[in-house]
C-alpha cells in the first residue's frame, strides 16, 4: 500500500505544523503549506492526494485556493477547515467540489475519518 | 458566589436613583394633571360665569327699569284721578259759593238745606260755615257749635284772599277728627268786602278714594303735605297725621327717587305734588330685591349655574385624570420600546463581540489541541519513563478543557452567525413532541413529569423547524436545570389571534427580578462555573426574534418561572 500524500493548507504555521507531525506519526505523508500561493505551487510540483485546506487565509480566499487545485488536479479531494463556524461557506465550498467540511478546532480522529474517506474516493477516481 | 449575590440584591433596598426618579416621575404626572384640571375648569368657568352675571345684571337692569317705568306710570294715573277728585269738590264748593248768595246763605235755614244737599251727594262733607270779611264764623251748620267763631287770627284766613280758592293740610282742630277744609273766597255784592265759605271734610274720604286707586305697581300709596305730616294713613310709614320719615318731595329733576327707609330697605319713592293743593302725592315700593321675580330668577340662576359648575368640575376632575393616565400610559410604552431597542442593540453588540472573541479564541485552540495530541502520540508511539502516567492524565485535562471551550465557542459563533433560513410549513405541536424525547430521560432521572396541554388543531405555519427545535430546547433544558429534582413542567400551546403561543411553565424557585431583567444576555448564568455557558437563553432570543416572534419570562420567586413564545402565524 503506497503512502497517502496530504497537504495542509494553513496560515498558522504552528497549528499546521503540529498537524502535519501528527500525520507523519500516523504513516501519513505530509507537506504544509503557509499561504495559498504556496498552496498551489506545491499542489503544481507534486501533487498530493489529499488537501486540508483553512478556508481563511490572509494572502487569498480558501475558496479561490480550492478552485485553483481543482482546476490543477480535480482528482485531489479537499477537506475544508471552517474556522468561523459557517455552515455556508462551508456548503458553498462543497458546492465548489470539496470533498467535505469539518469545524476548527477539529477532533483528530475525525479528521481521520474524513481522510479515509476522501481517500478511497480518491482511489477510485 | 451567585448565592451570595443574590442574598445581598435581595436585602439592599432598591437602587436610590432609580427610586427618586420613580417620585419625580409621579410627582411630575400629578403637577400635570394638576395644571390639566385647572386649565380646564378655569376654561369652562369663566365663559359660563361671564354669562351668569351678564344674564344677572341685565335682568337686574331690566327688572328695574320695568319696575320705575310702571311706578311712574302709576303715579301719574293715581294723580290725575285724585287730583280731579279735588277739583271736583273744590268745583262744588265754588259753585255753591255764588257771589250773591252771601246774604242768602248768613240765614241757617238756607245754610242747612245747602248743607243737607251737598251731604247728601258727598258724604264726606262734616260742616259748612260761612266767614266774612272779618273772620267770624256769621253762619254754620255741623256737628259742632262753631257759631261766631272767630277765624281771623289763623294763617289759612289771610292766605285765602290771595288764592281765592284755598285747600287746608289734614288737621284735628277742633272737631277731634281728621278732616280737611275747602274755603272759596267771593265778594260781597255792592261792597269791596269778602266772605268765605268753608265747607269742611272728612279726611277718610280721601283716604278712601285713595284705596280705591289701582295700585299694581306699588306698595303704598299715601299723601303727605308739604310740612312732611300724613295726611292720609301709610301703610308702613305711619298713621295719619304723623309725620313721614322719609322726604316727600319729589327730586327737581322729578325722577324717581331711590333710598333706604326707616327699616333698612331699598325702596323706590315716586313722587309729585297735587296741583291746587298742599300735598304731595306719594307712591313707594320695596325695589326688584324683594319681589317673587328677582327671587325665582336668583334661585334659578345660582342652581343652574352650581349644577354647571359640579358637572363640570366632576367632568375635568375625570377628563384630567383620564388623559393624564392615556399620557402616562404611553410614556411607558414609549419608555418600555426604548429600553427594549436598547436591549436589542445591547445583545447583537455582544453577539458580535462575542463571534469575534470566539473567532480570535478558536485558532490558538486548535494549536493547543494538536500540540496536546502530539504529546500524546508521541507518548503514545515512545517508550515508557517516569510518570508517564501523571503527564497522560494531565494531556487527557488538557483535552477536556480544550473541548470544553470548543463548545463555547462553538456556541458563541451559532449564536452570532446568521443562519440561513429554512422554511417549512411547521405544526407547532409536531415540534413540541419532537423535542421532549430528548430530554424526556433525564426528567424521569429527576423525577420531573411534563405536562402537557397543547390545543388541538392548531393551523401550521411557516418557520424553521430546527431552530423552534432549538428554542424550546434551551427553554425547557433550562427549566429542569431550575428545578433540580422533583416538579413538574407544564407545556402549552394555543392560538391568540393570528399568533401561535407557546407556554412553559415551571414550578422551580423562580427568577429574581434583577435576574429576570438579564436572563436573555448572553454570559448571563446563575449556574455554578462551568456548568453553563450563559448562553442559551440569548441564543434563544436571537432565534425567536429572527423567526419574527416574541419572547417573555415572568416569574415569581418560590412559583417557578413561566416562558412564553409567540410566533405569528402569518409572516
Amino acid at each position: 500500500m503506497t503512502k497517502i500524500k496530504l497537504l495542509i493548507v494553513d496560515d498558522e504555521i504552528e497549528f499546521a505544523s503540529t498537524l502535519a507531525e501528527r500525520m507523519e506519526l500516523r504513516g501519513i505523508e505530509t507537506q504544509i503549506a503557509n499561504n495559498g500561493q504556496e498552496a498551489l505551487e506545491k499542489v503544481y510540483f507534486s501533487p498530493p492526494d489529499l488537501v486540508i485546506l483553512d478556508l481563511k487565509m490572509p494572502d487569498m480566499d480558501g475558496l479561490e485556493v480550492l478552485q485553483g487545485i481543482k482546476a490543477l488536479h480535480p482528482s485531489i479531494e479537499v477537506i475544508m477547515l471552517t474556522g468561523h463556524g459557517s455552515t455556508a461557506s462551508g456548503i458553498e465550498g462543497m458546492e465548489k467540489g470539496a470533498f467535505d467540511y469539518l469545524m476548527k478546532p477539529v477532533d483528530l480522529n475525525d479528521l481521520l475519518e474524513k481522510l479515509k474517506l476522501a481517500y478511497e474516493k480518491h482511489s477510485k477516481a | 458566589m451567585n448565592i451570595i449575590q443574590r442574598v445581598i440584591t435581595s436585602i439592599l433596598p432598591a437602587d436610590p436613583e432609580r427610586v427618586t426618579e420613580e417620585l419625580f416621575r409621579k410627582k411630575r404626572y400629578k403637577r400635570f394633571r394638576y395644571s390639566l384640571f385647572w386649565a380646564m375648569n378655569l376654561i369652562g368657568l369663566i365663559p359660563m360665569l361671564l354669562t351668569a352675571s351678564l344674564g344677572f345684571f341685565q335682568y337686574r337692569d331690566l327688572l328695574q327699569r320695568d319696575e320705575l317705568d310702571q311706578l311712574q306710570w302709576n303715579m301719574e294715573g293715581a294723580q290725575k284721578t285724585i287730583e280731579a277728585f279735588v277739583h271736583e269738590l273744590q268745583a262744588v264748593v265754588n259753585f255753591v259759593a255764588h257771589e250773591d248768595r252771601y246774604h242768602e246763605l248768613l240765614d241757617q235755614q238756607n245754610l242747612q238745606i245747602l248743607f243737607d244737599r251737598l251731604h247728601k251727594q258727598y258724604p264726606g262733607f262734616v260742616d259748612l260755615g260761612v266767614i266774612d270779611s272779618k273772620g267770624i264764623q256769621q253762619a254754620y251748620v255741623g256737628p259742632y257749635n262753631l257759631q261766631g267763631k272767630d277765624y281771623s287770627h289763623q294763617e289759612w284766613f289771610s292766605e285765602v284772599f290771595a288764592k281765592k280758592v284755598f285747600i287746608s293740610n289734614v288737621v284735628m282742630g277742633f272737631r277731634q277728627t281728621p278732616h280737611f277744609a275747602i274755603k272759596v273766597v267771593k265778594k260781597i255784592p255792592g261792597t269791596n268786602e269778602h266772605w268765605v265759605l268753608r265747607a269742611t271734610i272728612n279726611a277718610e274720604t280721601l283716604y278712601h278714594f285713595i284705596e280705591t286707586i289701582n295700585t299694581q305697581a306699588s306698595d303704598d300709596i299715601f299723601i303727605v303735605n308739604h310740612d312732611g305730616i300724613l295726611q292720609t294713613p301709610s301703610l308702613f310709614y305711619g298713621k295719619i297725621l304723623t309725620p313721614y320719615p322719609l322726604t316727600a318731595q319729589p327730586p327737581p329733576n322729578g325722577q324717581i327717587r331711590q333710598m333706604i327707609d326707616s327699616f333698612g330697605k331699598l325702596i323706590h319713592q315716586a313722587s309729585v305734588p297735587l296741583k291746587n293743593t298742599p300735598w304731595v302725592l306719594v307712591l313707594t315700593n320695596k325695589g326688584y330685591s324683594y319681589g317673587n321675580h328677582w327671587y325665582s330668577f336668583r334661585q334659578k340662576l345660582f342652581f343652574i349655574f352650581a349644577g354647571c359648575s359640579i358637572v363640570g368640575l366632576l367632568i375635568t376632575i375625570k377628563l384630567s385624570k383620564i388623559l393624564t393616565e392615556r399620557i402616562r400610559e404611553s410614556d411607558e410604552k414609549r419608555h418600555a420600546l426604548l429600553t427594549e431597542a436598547e436591549h436589542t442593540h445591547k445583545l447583537a453588540s455582544i453577539g458580535r463581540l462575542a463571534a469575534g472573541v470566539a473567532h480570535e479564541i478558536n485558532n490558538p485552540l486548535a494549536i493547543i489541541d494538536q500540540k496536546a495530541g502530539l504529546i500524546q502520540d508521541i507518548l503514545e508511539f515512545g517508550g515508557d519513563f517516569d510518570n508517564k502516567d501523571k503527564v497522560t492524565a494531565s494531556l487527557l485535562g488538557i483535552h477536556n478543557g480544550v473541548n470544553r471551550c470548543k463548545v463555547i465557542t462553538h456556541r458563541l459563533l451559532g449564536f452570532a452567525r446568521r443562519m440561513d433560513f429554512c422554511e417549512e410549513q411547521v405544526q407547532i405541536n409536531e415540534v413540541l413532541k419532537e423535542v421532549l424525547p430528548f430530554l424526556e430521560k433525564e426528567a424521569m432521572y429527576n423525577h420531573i413529569k411534563f405536562n402537557l396541554n397543547l390545543q388541538e388543531n392548531i393551523p401550521v405555519f411557516y418557520s424553521d423547524q430546527g431552530q423552534l427545535q432549538q428554542i424550546f430546547l434551551n427553554i425547557i433544558n433550562n427549566a429542569l436545570d431550575a428545578i433540580g429534582h422533583d416538579g413538574e413542567i407544564t407545556i402549552t400551546s394555543q392560538v391568540e389571534g393570528d399568533s401561535v403561543v407557546v407556554g412553559i411553565q415551571d414550578n422551580g424557585p423562580g427568577i429574581p427580578e434583577e435576574i429576570l431583567q438579564h436572563i436573555f444576555e448572553p454570559f448571563f448564568t446563575t449556574k455554578e462555573t462551568g456548568k453553563g455557558t450563559g448562553l442559551g437563553l440569548s441564543i434563544t432570543y436571537g432565534l425567536v426574534k429572527k423567526l419574527g416572534g416574541t419572547i417573555q419570562a415572568t416569574s415569581k420567586l418560590g412559583e417557578g418561572a413561566f416562558f412564553e413564545v409567540h410566533f405569528p402565524l402569518s409572516l
